[in-house]
């Protein structure tokens, strides 16, 4: 929930009347938007002399990229310290979640394929694949690689390219990666007249993104799980919530979901009691 | 760019032969224009706009090397 919470305060100068506020909220500066209602005036020997009075108001998503609620709706007005949820992760930028080393929640690893097993859709993917990055200029290698897979489980198969600075090919929040993955099976499937299966991969991208969504998926199940609580994860790309539902399939003690409409919608993990 | 709008419409449509990119180079800009046959608007510009929108995005990376912004035209 990001709901924003506000409060006025009066204090000599504008300084002290923010930490007041902040103190107020517990949240910490960057967070809160300040609007100086009235500036403060010294006044001759006291008379006429003004406090300064701000408002702050919690930014719309507090905290960004964890947000919790709490079972219980009604919140109070004025929230003391324990109340406040404090996400261990301030910064809205993804990249830096820095969760624990803990291989248990890996994702299956990805292991170079050889020639002979190569299906049709692959080399057809492949050639496709090449084309494009020749036509774009791009200086690249695509090795084809398959995910370690059980025998109930299909792998998946990635085409994998590789080659010196090739995050332009990544770009924002692997929005290029997806086009160019997106126009390859497109292409590909045309070509052999049935769905293309296969992903494609730069530099390892996805592998690391997946991997780390992995992790971020079952610490976050189990805190679900552990203090009977909903956790909301924050706003995702279809494929990357795909990613969670799939890591989370397995376990028994919670359930998820995705809510929320189109760019907003996100993951929602339920604890489940037996 | 030209090549690569040429290959990607052509390999996605069914009237190939009626592919034509014109590139219209500018200081700042280039613009790519594909014509492609009535029957196969649908299939280059795809639901919600979603391939006419992954070709804007790939012209864009090359396009950035030159420094330059582009624009996709579909006629």
């Amino acid at each position: 929930m990001s709901e924003t919470r506000s409060v006025e305060i009066t204090a000599p100068d504008i300084e002290e009347a923010i930490e007041a506020g902040l103190k107020q909220l517990d949240v910490s500066r960057e967070n809160v938007i300040v609007e100086v209602l009235e500036e403060p005036a010294r006044g001759i020997l006291g008379l006429g002399s003004r406090f300064a009075r701000v408002r702050l108001t919690t930014a719309a998503r507090p905290l960004s990229e964890m947000v919790v609620t709490s079972a219980k709706k009604e919140a109070p007005p004025r929230p003391k310290k324990q109340q406040v949820y404090r996400p261990r992760i301030e910064d809205d930028d993804e990249e830096d979640f820095d969760f624990e080393d803990d291989d248990s929640y890996a994702s299956p690893s990805v292991i170079p394929l050889d020639e002979a097993e190569w299906t049709d859709e692959l080399k057809a993917g492949k050639e496709t694949l090449e084309e494009i990055l020749r036509l774009m200029e791009v200086d690249a290698s695509v090795d084809v690689e398959a995910t370690e897979h059980s025998k109930e489980e299909n792998p998946t198969y990635v085409l994998h390219v590789q080659g010196d600075d090739l995050s332009s090919l990544i770009g924002r929040r692997g929005n290029t990666l997806a086009a160019l993955q997106y126009i390859t099976r497109l292409i590909a499937s045309r070509n052999l007249q049935k769905r293309a299966d296969f992903t494609v991969d730069v530099d390892g991208y996805k592998a690391k993104r997946i991997d780390r969504l992995h992790k971020m998926a079952h610490q976050m199940a189990d805190q679900a799980a552990e203090r009977n609580r909903i956790m909301k994860l924050k706003p995702m790309p279809a494929h990357e919530r795909r990613i969670i539902h799939m890591a989370l399939r397995h376990r028994s003690d919670v359930t998820t979901r995705s809510q929320g409409e189109g760019k907003f919608r996100r993951v929602t993990i339920i604890p489940q009691k037996d | 760019m030209k090549e690569l709008v040429e290959y990607i419409a052509k390999s996605l449509v069914d009237n190939p032969e009626s592919v034509e990119v014109t590139e219209i180079p500018g200081r700042t800009a280039v613009i790519i224009e594909l014509k492609v046959s009535p029957d196969d608007m649908g299939r280059i510009i795809g639901k919600d706009g979603r391939v006419a929108n992954a070709i804007r995005v790939l012209l864009r990376v090359v396009a950035a090397r030159e420094g330059k912004r582009v624009t996709l035209e579909i006629i």
